[in-house]
């Protein structure tokens, strides 16, 4: 079992399923023309290696064991999926993806996404093989056998594929938002409206200024003449009195 | 005589005609910054969570400044017709009023225009997007207007994400506590749409299928509104400023020859 093509499943493991590509031709050999055959999917976390990973019985019976019978693959693979054998001689075109009437039996056919169901565990009605979600930055291991319909023995299995790791997740609080270096245009902006203020405050205080003493010096000059014209006035008022 | 009543009258021109162009200037501020404040692209409610608005702020005053400048405008160019030394003080000391809170408004866009990174939004996205045990009212408002915020950037730019769909899958969000990864590999606004508002290929869609979700980020669609409500407000009322400096020059110097 591999991962699905990138070119289908971009985003591929997530935190908690797995797509993987169907095994096609894989089983060929071992296919009887009259018999009916089913593909079993195999799900165990790579920490179960330690012990035993046993697919069969003693008697070559391909076993039933469920998600919650070995922890979620913790104890030992587990059953994720049954479907038919993939047809070899046909298979279909992954250019139909492009095609929204085609797409649904293109991906049904192509690939498996291991951990899809999220409601079987908790629906005590659910009868069918339960594929639950994986567990977050956790290696898995999977392996495809080859079933009898008739009787349960497996005719035939892959070898257990490459460790596959879901995705780890991380925190949002830990994003720096911190914006690093001040932007050109805002220091040149600042630097030189504040020039600019500068230098007005300054026209405008020595514009005040040179007011003022203009002021001051024509004052001076003014002072003589107000005391003549004191000095003429009163005179006529006495004279007229 | 002549010739220094000629230079005074050609003075004098100058200052009405830098005025002129103030107020008009004033004119186009606030248009500009009232365009700004009503938020064509409904982005606000981002920075209002960010607690980050402060370009709005900038804009705000952009409006008021512009009113101002035009004003006194008016009130320059009738200062400088009649000469008065009451009228031209005035206009001079208002005008420098304008020009520092106008000073303000432009220093405040671009410097928190600096503050609006990637990294900011999505930070952001992943802590209020469909967050549900929020602590507070205040909490609880801003937690929807950020929500609606996001469907309607997804919905109407076909954008997912800032960066892109993998920011929901690298991340942990208050969106994943509440939706499953198997059933939510990121959120159903991300999925083509079609015309009911539903996606085409729900499962294409959980697996990433190129054509069946939206794989470009929306940080293009946020930064290109924002960028120009920062830089128009910055920018331009620094060039305003910029006039007005050398008018305010002009006027202060003819202020201080006119005889009592």
């Amino acid at each position: 079992p591999q991962l699905a093509a990138p070119q289908l499943a971009t985003s591929n493991p997530t935190l908690t399923t797995v797509a993987l590509d169907k095994p096609f031709c894989m089983f060929d050999s071992s296919l009887s023309p009259n018999k009916s055959y089913s593909v079993y999917l195999y799900a165990m976390m790579e920490s179960a290696v330690a012990g035993s990973s046993p697919v069969t019985d003693h008697g070559g019976k391909a076993l039933n064991s469920t998600f919650q019978q070995t922890s979620g693959g913790r104890l030992s693979p587990y059953k994720a999926a049954v479907f038919s054998v993939p047809n070899c001689a046909s298979p279909p075109d992954p250019a139909d993806v492009g095609d929204v009437n085609k797409v649904a039996d293109v991906l049904k056919q192509h690939l498996f996404r291991v951990g899809d169901d999220g409601t079987c565990l908790y629906d005590p009605n659910f009868l069918d093989v339960c594929n639950p979600p994986l567990a977050p930055d956790t290696t898995y291991r999977f392996k495809y056998t080859l079933v009898d319909n008739t009787d349960g023995i497996m005719k035939d299995q892959t070898l257990w594929s490459d460790p596959i790791k879901t995705r780890r997740v991380k925190l949002p609080m830990k994003i720096d938002t911190w914006p690093g270096r001040r932007s050109g245009g805002m220091i040149v902006i600042t630097s030189i409206l504040s020039v600019f203020l500068f230098l007005l405050l300054s026209g405008f205080l020595a514009s005040v200024f040179s007011t003022v003493k203009g002021l001051e010096d024509s004052s001076v000059e003014t002072r003589h003449v107000p005391q003549t014209v004191q000095h003429g006035e009163p005179r006529p008022q006495e004279g007229s009195e | 005589m002549a010739k220094d009543d000629n230079s005074v009258r050609i003075f004098q021109g100058l200052l009405i005609l830098g005025n002129v162009v103030i107020g008009m200037c004033g004119i186009a501020l606030t248009a500009e910054c009232i365009f700004f404040v009503s938020d064509p692209h409904g982005l606000y409610p981002l920075l209002e969570a960010a607690e980050n608005d402060d370009i709005y702020a900038a804009a705000w005053i952009g409006i008021f400044v512009g009113f101002a400048l035009l004003s006194l405008s008016v009130l320059g160019i009738i200062g400088v017709i009649k000469s008065n030394r009451t009228l031209l003080m005035v206009y001079i000391i208002l005008m420098l009023i304008t020009f520092a809170f106008e000073m303000a408004s432009c220093i405040t866009a671009a410097t928190h225009r600096d503050f609006l990174t990637p990294n900011l939004f999505l930070k952001q996205m992943l802590e209020r997007y469909e967050k549900q045990d929020t602590d507070n009212n205040n909490d609880k408002l801003m937690s929807e207007g950020v929500t609606k915020t996001w469907n309607n950037l997804m919905l109407q730019n076909h954008c997912c994400g800032v960066h892109g769909p993998s920011d929901w899958q690298q991340y942990g969000s208050a969106f994943r506590s509440t939706h499953s990864d198997a059933d939510y590999p990121w959120p159903r606004q991300c999925c083509v749409l079609d015309a009911r508002e539903s996606p085409i290929n729900l499962d294409g869609c959980k697996l990433g299928v190129p054509g069946y979700y939206n794989s470009n980020g929306c940080y293009d669609a946020i930064s290109g509104p924002m960028n120009r409500q920062a830089w128009g407000v910055a920018w331009f009322g620094f060039a305003i400023l910029c006039w007005t400096f050398l008018v305010l020059l002009g006027t202060m110097f003819y202020w201080s020859r006119i005889e009592y």
